[in-house]
């Protein structure tokens, strides 16, 4: 059986001092650590699953800027067998579209059974690669898979759905499935690991200036401070004496 | 260019989920401020009830109607919208950002060209952009992003964006039978399976504790149970805390689990990810505590303490003791 | 594991006698038996063994203390779960903890910037690139970011002070030793720790390189290639200031106080005295020792890794068993001097109910208490 597994390089940023640049449209990245997308990591952790119970190959793709090796060799440690890393000029421009359009584009001389991406990127929180992507190559898709059960030529999959429910299909590959994380236990990408997948293939894809896309990025800004919450000011026992407060005139004590 | 604004209805079970009344909320808002309309297109096998419940909500319905739509499935509803868009030309299609969304519509837009912003908490028109507003790096920024209108466009908007207000009008209803020139047989909807239930049912509380990744380990779990029974509370959790299976799924809060709404929601080391305070935010009071001041949790919460938790956890727990 | 490999570790001259189950903290409490492991081994030349059960070792070193053959017990441990790292499949805490490691520079998945943050109100210098100083203090991931383990970090820092000490720290500069990396069988990554942290380290001028965590101090000590002679424990230090005048202890704490060794300070490096010295200086009351301390110390579970790894087990854990044996000697400070104890046993004292009766501090924290901790409160 062979995968294809789509990752994405992020910024870690729920604990970090977040900046914007000047003109607004990025991210300032000096004080930020990177990873592979949450998601992703489980999609990736799937494929590798599969392969040790079919075989095959899995195969990572990834659209993003040279230290997106980093991660690309993290996934090769773990066992994918070689990577594609498009790295088009414009990079930090391009909209979900474009590169699910990069993505098909490099796909199209490759065979493969299933597809798998992260079911959300934690920067832009958009969820459209993978089943653009899909659309896009003319293949099947579901999105949020939670539970798979494969066999030779297809799976059993659960989707989660709002509310604790989750819906059951049956899904014929060749098939793009986007993975929510908790499906499986990512496993580790020990350094010498990573050392050792130096001599795995990455091959490089460098499109030019990519002038497709259908959304723009206007600007970024940080939310207004307004609706912010009443901030208990003092030491842990001021603090805690106000909660104790607010219980009581609700009547919850 | 038409000015009339696509709804797509999400219902599950016969019943039209709340999502959908936000958007026609939104839908008509926006409509009103450029002179268009509002359509709501309802997809599904027996839709009487349902179109009834929408009839004060938009300015028109769209039945579209064949037993293959009667469970939502993400190419049959492909198919009936794409010929429903390609015929009528709406300005915008407005979808909620739900797992059915998720779906399909970044499949119908590659499929008809059109573009798609997605998990929007806003939209307005300038010229002939449509202008978003999307939370982005888990809510600690705000993005605004925007397409011409030329061909229309997709937007998904975020549930709770807005709070659903009834809309007065009186829609004109019409029906469409659809009809399907083939079947996808390999992509088979089979049967919606519940998560196993446990004992306690968080829905139902009227005070929760909820933790998050900032309780950074099992064991810390204890500490905030032995809180909670003080004072008649159920522990509830973010998601990371059931994948790590520290608590059971059900106590999950949030978008992919439970939502609640009990008098007092005491949040722990929870970030305050939009999926996070999908499930909370209709709490009647919101209490928060996390070190990171920046964390978006306090963008939802009443009160906020910007301590860590380890500290003022005990500190309550004194305090309650003393009264 | 090859039987080149077991060589390596001594561990074909193992006699099965079984002092070292004997001896193990953890034998008790779980299904892991180091000699039955040995022995599968020694029937298996051939094969990599991959008991899950290693991963309750706490690296003590109390087995290889114990061995009448000299086996490089703790070694050959660390040898098969390095095995196990390499195929990636080990517990998801310490997965993570090694990742957080790589990314942020310390176990606890914190980020980099916020490395300095203990600092607080204290006046702590922070030494730029080419700058010197004569102690530089490596603060530790645990007392960097730790609540609890920060107290140490800030009695030190006013200790110094107070001693007219020419100290400064590396700032957020500073990174996982990789003590604990090792432990965990990620030999690669501590490899690329060793060479950043040398890099590093040669950007500063240092006579000294004071540690607060024993587990910094034993590897720094002796595996870091060049340091040794520069690094001392505090608890050295700080004896070392007091003999020389600089700092003034009075035995004016009434407290009843009870020292637990660390295994990386005591069984694993020697150091017995210093801490003792240290208490007795500041105690009016005669030092308590519990029944087995010093090289027969029972380890508190913090070690090689399983402040991340939970194991299997329906015992208490041996902390629990540590903090009773101190409550029963009649303490009501249980003294240490490495910040894992100070975590582990501080925990035991609340499974084991004892929080109105026994405090956990850190030697530095009796010395110099903090704002609130003067009263006896922590
Ligand atoms: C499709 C989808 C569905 C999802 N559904 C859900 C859902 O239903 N429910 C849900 O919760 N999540 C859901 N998620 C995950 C969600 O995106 C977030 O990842 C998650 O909510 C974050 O959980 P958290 O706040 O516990 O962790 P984090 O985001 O890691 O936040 C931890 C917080 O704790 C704070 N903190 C750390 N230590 C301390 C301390 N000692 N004292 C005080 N504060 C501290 C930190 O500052 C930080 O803000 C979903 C994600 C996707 C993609
Ligand atoms: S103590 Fe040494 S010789 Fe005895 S069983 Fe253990 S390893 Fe073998
Ligand atoms: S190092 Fe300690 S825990 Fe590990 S086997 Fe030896 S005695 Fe047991």
């Amino acid at each position: 059986m062979n995968s294809v597994v789509c990752i994405k390089r992020v910024p870690e940023t729920a604990e970090a001092t977040l900046k914007i640049d000047p003109a607004n449209r990025k991210l300032e990245v000096d004080n930020l650590v990177f990873g592979i997308n949450e998601a992703d990591n489980y999609a990736l952790e799937q494929a590798l699953l599969l392969e040790e119970e079919f075989g095959g190959e899995v195969i990572v793709v990834s659209v993003g800027p040279p230290e997106t090796d980093e991660i690309i060799r993290m996934a090769l440690a773990k066992g994918a067998g070689r990577a594609i890393r498009i790295s088009p000029e414009n990079l930090s421009e391009l909209d979900p579209y474009s590169i699910a359009k990069l993505i098909a584009h490099e796909l199209e001389d490759e065979e493969y059974d299933l597809i798998f991406t992260g079911c959300q990127a934690s920067d832009d929180g958009f969820s459209q690669v993978g089943v653009a992507l899909a659309e896009l190559l003319g293949i099947q898709h579901l999105s949020m898979a939670v539970k798979m059960e494969t066999e030779e030529e297809s799976a059993t999959v659960n989707r989660e759905l709002e509310g604790g429910l989750m819906a059951q299909y049956k899904l014929n590959f060749p098939a793009v499935i986007t993975i929510q994380t908790g499906l499986n236990e990512p496993r580790y990408a020990s350094i010498l690991g990573i050392k050792r997948a130096g001599s795995k293939e990455i091959r490089v894809v460098e499109p030019g200036s990519w002038n497709e896309k259908m959304v723009e990025l206007n600007k970024l800004s940080f939310p207004p401070p307004g609706k912010m919450a009443e901030i208990f000011q003092g030491s842990p026992a001021e603090t805690a004496e106000k909660v104790c407060e607010v219980l009581k005139t609700k009547g919850l004590l | 260019m038409s000015k009339e604004i696509f709804v797509i209805i999400e219902h599950r079970r016969g019943t039209i989920r709340d999502v959908s009344y936000e958007l026609l909320t939104k839908a008509n808002d926006f409509a009103n401020n450029i002179g268009g309309s509002t359509a709501a297109v309802i997809l599904g096998n027996e839709l009487d009830e349902m179109v009834q419940h929408l009839k004060s909500s938009a300015h028109k319905i769209i039945a579209l109607k064949n037993e293959k739509l009667g469970d939502f499935h993400s190419e049959y509803y492909q198919e009936a919208l794409k010929s429903i868009i390609e015929e009528r030309s709406p300005l915008l299609v407005m979808l909620g950002h739900t797992s059915a969304s998720y779906d399909l519509a970044p499949a119908l837009a590659v499929a008809m060209g059109l573009p798609l912003i997605s998990g929007c908490s806003d939209l307005r028109l300038e010229g002939n952009k449509v202008i978003t507003l999307n939370q982005v790096y888990g809510g600690k920024i705000n993005a605004e992003y925007s397409f011409e209108t030329e061909k229309g466009g997709i937007i998904t908007l975020l549930p709770g964006s807005v709070p659903a207000k009834p809309g007065g009008l009186s829609a004109e209803v019409e029906e469409v039978n659809v009809s399907f020139e083939r079947e996808f047989e390999d992509k088979v909807f089979i049967q919606f399976v519940e998560s196993a239930a446990g004992e306690i049912d968080i829905t139902q509380a009227e005070k929760i504790i909820a933790i998050g990744r900032g309780i950074k380990e099992e064991d810390n779990i204890a500490m905030i149970e032995e809180f909670a029974q003080s004072i008649g509370a159920v522990v509830a959790c973010s998601r990371p805390i059931v994948d790590a299976g520290w608590l059971p799924k059900d106590r999950q809060v949030g978008s992919s689990g439970k939502t609640v709404k009990p008098k007092v929601y005491i949040a722990l080391g929870i970030s305050g990810d939009f999926q996070h305070l999908m499930g909370m935010r209709n709490a009647d009071t919101i209490i928060a505590v996390n070190k990171d001041p920046n964390a978006p949790i306090f963008g939802a919460a009443d009160y906020g303490i910007v301590d860590d938790l380890f500290k003022v956890v005990p500190a309550i727990k004194d305090k309650l003791a003393q009264l | 594991m090859s039987a080149g490999d077991l060589e390596k570790h001594d561990v074909l001259s193992c006699i099965q006698c079984g002092r070292c189950t004997a001896g193990c903290p953890v034998s008790i409490r779980t299904t892991f038996n180091i000699r039955g492991t040995i022995n599968l081994n020694l029937r298996e030349r051939k094969k990599w063994i991959q008991p899950q059960d290693i991963w309750s070792c706490t690296t003590c070193h109390t087995c290889a203390s114990r061995c009448p053959k000299g086996v490089g017990i703790v070694d050959y441990i660390m040898g098969l779960r390095s095995y196990q790292v390499e195929r990636g499949k080990i517990d998801p805490a310490a997965r993570d903890a090694l990742e957080s490691i790589l990314k942020h520079g310390n176990p606890w998945g914190r980020v980099r910037e916020k490395r300095s943050d203990w600092i607080g109100e204290n006046k702590v210098r922070i030494l730029q690139e080419g700058e010197s100083t004569e102690v530089l203090l490596f603060v530790g991931c645990t007392p960097a970011y730790d609540p609890k383990a920060q107290k140490s970090a800030q009695a030190l820092s006013r200790i110094l002070a107070i001693a007219g000490v020419d100290f400064a720290i590396m700032g957020n500069s500073e990174t996982c030793c990789g003590n604990e990396v090792k432990r965990m069988g990620e030999l690669g990554l501590f490899e690329m720790l060793v060479e950043d942290n040398t890099n590093l380290f040669s950007k500063y001028k240092f006579n000294k390189l004071v540690t607060i965590s024993p587990h910094c101090y034993n590897t720094f000590k002796n595996e870091y290639p060049n340091l040794g002679d520069k690094v001392i424990h505090y608890t050295q230090f700080l004896v070392e200031l007091s003999e020389k005048g600089k700092l003034k202890l009075s035995n004016d704490n009434e407290a009843k106080a009870i020292f637990h060794d660390p295994c990386f300070l005591g069984k694993q490096n020697l150091i017995y005295e210093e801490p003792r010295t240290l208490l007795k200086a500041v105690l009016k009351e005669e030092l308590l020792e519990f029944d087995r301390n010093r090289e027969r110390s029972q380890c508190c579970e913090g070690g090689g890794g399983r402040m991340w790894i939970e194991v299997d087990s329906d015992k208490p854990r041996t902390a629990e068993e540590r903090v009773r044996d101190a409550h029963y000697y009649g303490a009501e400070i249980l003294a240490t001097s490495c910040p894992f104890c100070l975590l582990t046993l501080s925990d035991a004292v609340k499974t084991a109910g004892l929080e109105d009766k026994l405090q956990v501090k850190d030697i530095c924290s009796i010395i110099s208490p903090g704002e609130g901790e003067k009263d006896g409160q922590t």
